[in-house]
């Protein structure tokens, strides 16, 4: 077993950057991308893999950064919010959220664009069900979800061809 | 004014940052050569501290300051109760001697990162003397109960009765009283962001800096500077963005924890709860019983109501009673109840201290009425619907003054549920209803209605001190028109999700002239530029009732200003200008005006062509107080709280008969809170604040057992609503505006937290009807629904069947 303070070095892509950094074993994912990268759009709200908040794209695939630790993550590529929004402007799924006005305080927000991601790749017209399943693992404690769904249903329709009834 | 800007459902400014995660909350801030502190805490519920030992703690590499509760009680004072208790019992930022709840913080320690911080706890040893928990606040009010502060010989901080009217009278004379006991559960509203704090100490003035997501700066600053032994001049404390906060995010001892760290280590301390922290030791809302007696004539006409209510306080020093006050306040929610009774206990246990949490006690003295009604309605073989009708306050009655003393400023509260059933389609569900129940298909339907009141005058607590030492409902603001024209506003409210930035734009626009875009709202909070008072702050559904009063009383000192520096400069009387287009126009010549941009810089650069005796500058302060607010009466009557929005809340459940789920199918509300100023938030707030009472209902509770131990304290076991579990909230809308109110609006932020639980116990009740349950207590859980029928394994159907409208 590897020492929690003992440092390894690890090499990954983040938003399309290689980084080489010297981590603690014990630090998380969550709080190497906060703390040691400056990206604090990925938000902590429990640390225990419940919430959602810290929802980023390992490899392409939804995953909690608050359960994973950075030094397991050596030749991997992460995706956070800062990564999924355009240099200028706004990305369209983030556009339909302020649109449907689909955050309050926006803690969870960053999250929920990173699992919306992952869903809207894999599936490019959910319906409202396919929606809320995909959703099911992120926390809102603002919206009641109302209008998240509705942001994301607006994203789909925005992208011709993939509109599709709601359930 | 060319145009109205209030009104429209502008997107939100903010959303704009927060979608790209580019919010700054308190989490992202840092300072040079901050340290991260950790909290050692209770594992038992109740017990003496006998001694702590830091040495090894204090030793670990890394760690700069561990701060016990002895250090606290010599490098501070005790933190100053809103109510005072009858003896005194000093309460710090930190447990001295004795712990009394599982959780409660013993011991702080600043290191290098949070996680030297965390090592350092485990080589802290406490040595405790275990003590016998009360987790029952009927038992904590029998005599021989375990104490939590034996100086006060009791752990009952308040017990009184108010009687309003001939309650005996009425109970003798009624065709009959209803009599039921119910019980609600401690919950949460637990934003997803969590408490944090960050302190920073300059030893060259004796001053503190605080940054902190704290929504009631006004009052926290009060505290900090009272503890702490400073001037209140040397403290400065700031709000970033809030993630959240519905009445939770207060606790100045953990300000004054990072404050004595930071101290004691010579740099800035910053502390962020984790989510046990948060679920164990932050704020519950209060659990309770409740007894009601609900005097009726034959034709259902109520009579009085007499309720005896136990609020479990848990250890709260800081703000008990506040549960019980604004139960009072909407006991008779939208009902015309000539006589009523009102006796109260607030009792201490050995608990997570209760606070404020979205309704604050309104969800469960709506919960206990409406769940009343329901009852009685079946009682009479009356529909649930008709009994209210018959009982609402009407239109023609506002305003209306209830029997304590509260005020009903507007609204139609029949005119909204008969808007609620025909949206909802409620007679064609009951025929649905029956059809199911044919099937073998449990099916409900559940009516609550609502009165959402807004502001809060704290002359209530006079009630309990019998004498006032803090009174009123207010708000500061600033409206600043910079030297080129542009807008800059700041208000002593710091939003925690309410777009603040958006609709206060969309105010000062309508008043000066402008478009939202170039009127900047400051975000959060700052005590040193900000205007605040000791009312200042996040909570209490304000905004309609003070704080927008405090905007347009800025803007309009600037808005006058305006014109009469326009007037001088085209030789005009004032009131012959209006603004609009960004500047000053004369009415009925239209190409005679001034830009704003052009007397900007008249007031602050070219001063000597100002009108003599006016200052420079276009900036201007106001600080609003709601004329509703007044002292309580001789009669003990007081308005509590100010204005009142109503909503009507229709459910569809369908209960499985055999796993006991819950599901909703259908959820409408009717809402009316006054003139909205930005329907996109409103509507927001209506949902969010719906699931808020869904969750309640179904799924959340802090469980204790009886050592006192909270067995949900993580999200795993203290289960919150998903986007799963809810269905759509439906929402329809009335606009009855206060008259009581600069721009007319009531407050929405509680919203469907308050009937949400009664609606939802209403129609899972009526889904089991059948079964002959009777709901009183909550979540309603699969098992307690399971265990409700149980005795009834089998089909329904074997049952009799069940009029519709029972």
């Amino acid at each position: 077993m590897i020492p929690p303070a003992e440092r390894l070095t690890v090499r990954l892509t983040v938003n399309g950057r290689v980084v080489e950094r010297e981590i603690a074993a014990r630090r998380s994912l969550a709080d190497f991308l906060r703390e040691d990268l400056g990206l604090t759009g990925t938000h902590v709200g429990c640390e225990h893999g419940v919430c959602g908040a810290c929802t980023v794209l390992l490899d392409g695939r939804s995953a909690r950064s608050c359960l994973l630790f950075a030094v397991q993550l050596d030749g991997a590529t992460v995706t956070t919010i800062e990564g999924l929004t355009p240099r200028d402007g706004l990305s369209p799924l983030q556009q339909a959220f302020c649109d449907m006005h689909a955050m309050q305080c926006g803690f969870c927000t960053p999250g929920m664009i990173v699992a919306t991601t992952e869903l809207l790749e894999n599936n490019p017209a959910p319906s409202e069900g396919e929606i809320r399943e995909a959703l099911g693992g992120n926390l809102c404690m603002c919206t009641g979800y109302v209008n998240i769904v509705r942001a994301v249903v607006q994203a789909t329709a925005a992208s011709p061809g993939t509109a599709r009834e709601m359930s | 004014m060319s145009q109205s800007w209030v009104g429209t459902s502008l997107p939100l400014k903010e959303n704009v940052r927060l979608v790209a995660g580019r919010g700054r909350f308190i989490d992202d801030l840092g300072r040079p050569g901050m340290l991260h502190a950790a909290m050692l805490r209770s594992p038992h519920a109740h017990a003496r501290i006998l001694c702590i030992d830091i040495e090894r703690a204090a030793a670990l590499p890394g760690v700069t300051a561990v701060l016990t509760g002895a250090d606290a009680a010599r490098l501070s004072g005790p933190i100053r109760p809103l109510i005072p208790t009858t003896a005194a019992v000093p309460d710090y930022c930190l447990a001295v001697d004795r712990v009394r709840y599982v959780g409660e913080p013993v011991a702080a320690v600043a290191a290098v990162d949070r996680a030297v911080a965390e090592d350092a706890l485990e080589l802290i040893r406490v040595e405790y003397d275990p003590l016998p928990a009360v987790v029952d606040p009927e038992e904590a009010l029998k005599p021989g109960a375990p104490l939590l502060y034996p100086e006060l010989g009791t752990n009952v901080v308040w017990h009184d009765t108010l009687s309003y009217g001939d309650v005996d009278g009425a109970m003798a004379r009624a065709h009959g009283v209803l009599r039921e006991r119910f019980t609600i559960q401690r919950y949460a509203s637990t934003p997803l962001e969590t408490f944090g704090a960050m302190a920073a100490y300059d030893p060259g003035t004796d001053a503190f800096e605080f940054w902190t997501n704290d929504q009631r700066p006004g009052l926290t600053i009060s505290i900090l500077a009272a503890s702490l032994g400073v001037p209140q001049s040397r403290i400065r404390l700031s709000c970033p963005d809030i993630g959240g906060a519905f009445g939770n995010k207060r606790r100045p001892a953990y300000l004054l924890i990072c404050a004595l760290l930071a101290r004691m280590s010579g740099r800035p301390v910053k502390w962020i709860e984790d989510r046990i922290e948060n679920l164990t030791a932050l704020m519950h809302a209060c659990n309770g019983v409740m007894d009601v007696e609900l005097a009726y004539g034959a034709d259902g006409t109520l009579l009085a109501l007499s309720v005896r209510d136990i609020s479990d306080e848990g250890k709260n020093l800081l703000t008990p009673t506040q549960h019980n006050l604004i139960k009072l306040g909407n006991i008779a929610n939208g009902y015309r109840i000539p006589a009523i009774r009102y006796e109260a206990w607030s009792v201490l246990t050995t608990k997570c201290p209760s606070g404020a949490n979205r309704g604050i006690g309104k969800p469960f003295m709506c919960f206990a009425v409406e769940r009343s009604m329901a009852m009685l309605a079946r009682k009479l073989g009356l529909d649930p619907a008709e009994l209210r009708l018959r009982n609402y306050v009407t239109a023609a009655e506002m305003p209306y003054t209830t029997p304590p003393g509260a005020q009903y400023d507007s609204g139609d509260y029949p005119a909204t549920l008969r808007l609620a059933l025909e949206r909802f389609g409620y007679a064609g569900w009951r025929v649905e209803q029956s059809r199911a129940r044919q099937e073998g298909r449990l099916l409900g339907i559940g009516i609550a209605t609502s009165i959402e009141p807004a502001g809060t005058n704290l002359a209530s607590y006079e009630l309990i001190t019998g004498r006032r030492t803090v009174s009123g409902s207010a708000e500061a603001a600033m409206v600043r028109m910079e030297p080129d024209g542009n807008v800059r506003v700041a208000i002593g409210d710091p939003a925690s999700g309410q777009g603040y930035e958006t609709v206060i734009a969309q105010i000062v626009a309508d008043e000066l002239g402008l478009t939202p875009e170039a009127v900047a709202v400051a975000r959060g909070f700052d005590s040193a530029t900000t205007p605040w008072l000791y009312l200042s702050g996040n909570y209490s559904n304000k905004f309609s009732v003070t704080d927008v009063g405090a905007i347009v009383g800025a803007a309009r000192r600037v808005a006058d200003k305006l014109r009469r520096l326009a007037a001088h400069r085209l030789e005009i009387d004032p009131a012959d200008l209006e603004l609009r287009g960004g500047a000053a126009v004369v009415r009925g010549a239209p190409d005679r005006l001034v830009t704003f941009a052009e007397l900007a810089r008249t007031a602050y650069a070219d001063v000597l062509g100002l009108p003599s005796g006016e200052e420079p500058g276009l900036e201007a302060r106001h600080a609003y107080q709601n004329p509703l607010a007044a002292p309580v009466d001789a009669d003990r009557r007081v308005r509590s709280q100010l204005v009142f929005s109503n909503a009507a809340h229709c459910c569809l459940v369908e209960v499985h008969p055999r796993t006991g789920v819950v599901t909703i199918l259908k959820y409408l509300v009717v809402h009316d809170c006054g003139r909205e100023l930005n329907p996109l938030i409103v509507e927001g707030m209506v949902h969010g604040s719906t699931v808020h009472g869904i969750g309640a209902a179904l799924l959340e509770e802090f469980r204790y057992d009886e050592q006192g131990q909270l067995l949900t304290s993580t999200f795993m076991d203290y289960l919150k609503p998903t986007a799963t579990d809810m269905p759509t909230i439906e929402v329809e809308r009335l606009e009855h505006p206060s008259p009581f109110t600069p721009l007319g609006a009531k407050g929405v932020g509680e919203g469907g937290a308050i009937p949400g639980p009664a609606a939802v116990a209403n129609a899972v009740e009526d889904a089991l009807a059948p079964f002959g349950v009777t709901i009183r207590e909550l979540p309603i859980t699969p098992e307690r629904v399971w265990r409700w029928i149980a005795p009834d394994q089998g089909s329904p159907k074997r049952r009799p069947a069940v009029a519709p409208g029972s």
